[in-house]
């Protein structure tokens, strides 16, 4: 009788493997600095072509375990410095001392990305456009979520909390977002709305974020029409280390006395403790805070509270086992729309930005949202490495109105399995599996379930100079359990030249199937209900890019790329002026193109770095019913980043200027008034030791604007923040 | 001054350049210069009935000819009226063109829908002919804001939807 492999039996076989221990292994330990002697907190130690890895911790000391017996090729990066490499011999039972000092280089050549091909390979690489968020950008925003920092990266930007990469998603109060999150490669977007909650993980877990522009769909599926973001978790440093973050802050008062909304200065205050330990064979870390803020206007209070932990275990040299969760619950008043004349009392004004529509007073929100997440990953061989991953992400949320209570609890449960299969030391197969199922119980999206179930495969190959990706993956979609409905996503890239310059060239389909939100939604934004649309279907488009990223040498880098989408059964939110409806439906065809430049530098000492990010998009809609082809609404025609940040150790001065283009179009509203966004964000920073101060004031000129009609954007906010780590 | 200096005080400098952003508007008393549209005073009588939801002020190009014309006014989201005092000034921003009714619609507290508009919807007061004020004046707005539009409010005779479009008699 022939047997076959099953996936039991090859878990029973790494179990019985053994831990490290037991194996003919050795030990390497050091410490990571820079070229003047500084120790590097958070650089990446990686044994090559095995799983295991660390991070140097803040004294820039690390230890691996478990690396075979014989030479051990170690590679050390961290963004900013050059990639080092160096071979060890490792002896069976031994350590051996490998310290390494890093030379300052391009910020991003010769960086591992892991996003762009659903593995890992440099940033060189990539036939699609990516940005990065390194911890470094996390750490000096102060930031408390992650999404405050992702908002800061070229060609992002958020509208009320929905991201928008080269303007795909738009704004639909966080219904369908065209972006796909993950969290170390796990999908996160919501079940029932499909939505992104950026505060499942902790910012201190965060080791940086990889934004992928354009569509994604040949890899990962429905959901990143528009591009994916990856939040890549960084591993516990050797030993027991305690993080420790307080940041207390206040907001400004309206800047004109005819808007004074209440009697007292509004404040906001965070507390958060991390504590990790690592091992040669675990490592783990809990995360446990809570956050409140009285809000920057009327009826905006929130109070969050949140507790995370992950943990590795390496099973063998070849593999590790991840396991990770969270759980966090946010209460805030919900301050849908501000006060116009006759809606509050509004003291004579035409409006008031930072009151509420006294209708909508008292209304508030109770969400929780957490998941449990598994993956086994495996390099069997130098040429074979496989992963298998589990998640669960689950949601739930009631909204409290006068009229009237809402309520959905969502699940969204996803497996995968995928192997990567190097023939050569020019080429690779990725070739995986995947199945998604969502459902959702509630008031306003009724009980319903959607299954998506698919197989991907891609192929990397070095043909001369050329680097040629092909691949293509076929989605099944399933409504309530109705007949399957089948979407095929191919892409096609290639990049040209390595090192100081790279072209880029892509073409893919993406696709992204409704929301269960967008498709069953019955329920009322005053004046308005919203009707669901059972026969709405999924949106695809073609997306082709021409890229290029040059290094400016010790200067820095440059990226420039044309986009260009031509979307069909683009979903939108239509509005029936004459019934007073809203419904998601299938527009006919849609276009976005632009530009996108970003130009990293430190044109006159390398304490002084410099950023520039531009986007130019443009949008169309093609005419339907009686409205004439136009321009899609919610998306800027202009979106401009500068930023500078001078590093005289061991204080840190930094700022960012953010400009985005009034609207060309929103929906509802359109006679209010609207402004361009132009924010001034400044910061201070002062690092003792372990202590670690900062001082930031977004919106630091108290400039008053809103993009969302009737939402007031948040003002002028001081936070300053204490870090003790241990 | 070096080169670090400059940059730095360029990029303050652009900053500061930037802060024009929203800014008070007090309710107006006139058509705003560039404002397109129907203003005027709506004067109130009577007693805001305990279970006044709000006001809208609506236009309609063509007088309603049945309920089923009903939803078809103008704007999309009409402007609402303040209430307490014993005069308001509006402005109705409405795309150039002739418009037969401009009315003030009372709402009653409860979610409105199609089926329960009779219940929950009053018209309230409407701007009338000069000639005729037994009958609806009409308004023409051709690029600029047409003022003085002038009606009453009066909360003590307000008329349900079926007063003006009264259903056809049903089968028994």
């Amino acid at each position: 009788m022939r047997t076959r492999p099953s996936t039991a039996g090859a878990l029973a076989a790494v179990l019985a493997a053994g831990p490290l221990a037991a194996q003919r292994t050795g030990v390497v330990y050091g410490t990571v600095r820079d070229t003047t002697g500084a120790p590097l907190a958070h650089a990446v130690v990686q044994a090559s072509g095995t799983l295991l890895r660390t991070t140097a911790d803040e004294a820039g000391r690390y230890r691996l375990a478990g690396i075979r017996d014989g030479p051990a090729l170690l590679e050390v990066r961290l963004i900013g410095y050059r990639l080092e490499r160096r071979t060890v011999q490792i002896t069976t039972g031994d350590s051996v001392v490998a310290d390494f000092a890093l030379h300052p280089g391009p910020l991003y050549v010769g960086h591992e990305v892991v996003t762009a091909a659903k593995r890992s390979q440099l940033l060189d690489e990539a036939v699609t456009s990516v940005a990065l968020v390194t911890r470094d950008d996390l750490r000096r925003r102060v930031v408390e979520r992650i999404d405050e920092a992702v908002d800061k990266a070229p060609g992002v930007h958020y509208l009320n909390g929905q991201i928008n990469l080269r303007g795909s998603t738009g704004y639909a109060q966080g219904l369908g977002a065209r972006v796909l999150l993950l969290v170390d490669g796990v999908p996160m977007n919501q079940g029932d709305r499909g939505g992104i909650n950026w505060d499942l993980v902790p910012v201190d877990w965060a080791e940086r974020v990889e934004i992928v522009k354009g569509a994604g769909s040949a890899l990962y599926g429905s959901g990143a029409l528009g591009g994916v973001v990856n939040i890549i978790t960084t591993d516990p440093p050797q030993r027991v280390h305690v993080r420790a973050r307080a940041t207390a802050g206040a907001f400004a008062d309206p800047p004109h006395d005819v808007w004074a909304f209440r009697e007292r200065m509004g404040g906001h205050g965070s507390l958060d403790v991390t504590a990790s330990y690592r091992s040669d064979e675990f490592g783990g870390a809990a995360t446990g805070g809570f956050r409140h803020s009285d809000g920057y206007r009327e009826q905006s209070a929130r109070d969050h509270w949140h507790v995370a932990a992950k943990g590795h275990y390496a099973l063998a040299p070849a593999t590790r086992l991840d396991l990770s969760g969270s759980w966090a619950v946010d209460e805030y008043e919900v301050p849908l729309l501000w006060c116009v004349r006759g809606t509050c009392e509004d003291g004579g004004q035409a409006y008031q930005p930072f009151k509420v529509d006294s209708s909508a007073r008292g209304d508030r929100t109770w969400s929780g949202k957490g998941y449990v997440a598994a993956v086994l990953s495996r390099a069997a061989t130098e040429q074979l490495s496989w992963t298998l991953r589990a998640s669960w992400l689950r949601t739930r949320f009631t909204d409290f109105h006068r009229a009237g209570d809402d309520f959905s609890i969502a699940n969204r449960l996803g497996v995968e399995g995928r192997v990567e299969a190097r023939r050569t030391a020019d080429g690779v197969v990725t070739v995986g599996a995947e199945a998604t199922l969502a459902d959702v119980s509630s008031d306003i999206f009724g009980t319903h379930t959607q299954g998506e179930y698919a197989v991907y495969a891609e192929s990397e190959r070095l043909l001369g100079r050329v680097r040629l990706t092909t691949g293509a993956r076929i989605d099944f979609l399933a409504i309530d359990g109705s007949g399957l409905t089948a979407v095929v996503s191919p892409r096609v890239g290639a990049v040209i030249g390595a090192g100081a310059a790279v072209w880029r060239a892509s073409a893919g389909r993406g696709f992204r199937a409704p929301s269960l939100g967008e498709r069953f939604v019955t329920t009322v934004v005053p004046p308005f209900r919203v009707l669901p649309n059972p026969s709405l279907h999924a949106e695809t488009a073609w997306s082709f890019e021409l890229g290029h990223r040059r290094s400016l040498g010790v200067l820095g880098d440059l990226d420039a790329a044309a986009f260009w989408t031509e979307a069909v059964d683009y979903i939108e939110p239509a509005v029936n002026a004459t019934t007073f409806e809203i419904q998601f439906r299938n527009l006919t065809r849609a276009r976005l193109a632009g530009l996108d430049l970003a130009v990293t530098a430190a044109p006159f000492t390398p304490n002084l770095t410099t950023g520039l990010a531009y986007t130019l998009l443009y949008t169309r809609e093609a005419p339907r019913d009686t409205a004439p082809a136009r321009a899609l609404p919610f998306r800027p025609r202009h979106l401009l980043r500068l930023s500078a940040d001078w590093t005289p150790a061991p204080f840190t001065v930094g700022a960012d200027l953010r400009i985005v283009s009034r609207f060309e179009r929103v929906l509802l509203y359109e006679s209010d008034p609207r402004v361009a966004e132009r924010v001034l964000d400044l910061r201070f920073g002062w690092h003792w030791g372990s202590l670690d101060a900062r001082l930031l004031v977004t919106n630091a000129l108290n400039y008053i604007y809103n993009q969302v009609p009737r939402t007031l954007a948040p003002v002028r906010t001081l936070s300053l923040s204490a870090v003790w780590t241990y | 001054m070096s080169r670090a200096r400059r940059l730095g005080a360029a990029l303050v400098a652009a900053g500061l350049a930037c802060n024009d952003g929203l800014a008070p508007i007090p309710a107006p008393t006139s058509c705003p210069p560039g404002f397109v549209g129907i203003c005027g005073t709506v004067t109130f009588r009577g007693a805001i009935p305990e279970s006044t939801d709000v006001v809208y002020v609506v236009a309609y190009d063509t007088f309603p000819q049945g309920p089923d014309d009903l939803f078809d006014f103008v704007p999309l989201l009409p402007p609402t009226l303040p209430l307490g005092g014993s005069a308001t000034f509006y402005t109705l921003p409405v795309p150039e063109g002739r418009y037969e009714w401009v009315l003030a619609v009372w709402k009653k507290q409860g979610q409105l829908t199609i089926s329960n508009a009779d219940s929950l919807l009053r018209e309230a007061g409407f701007f009338r002919d000069p000639a005729d004020t037994t009958r609806a004046g009409v308004v023409a707005v051709s690029g600029i804001g047409t003022d003085e539009i002038d009606f009453v409010v009066d909360f003590d005779m307000m008329h349900p939807v079926s007063y003006w479009f009264p259903m056809p008699p049903q089968p028994r």
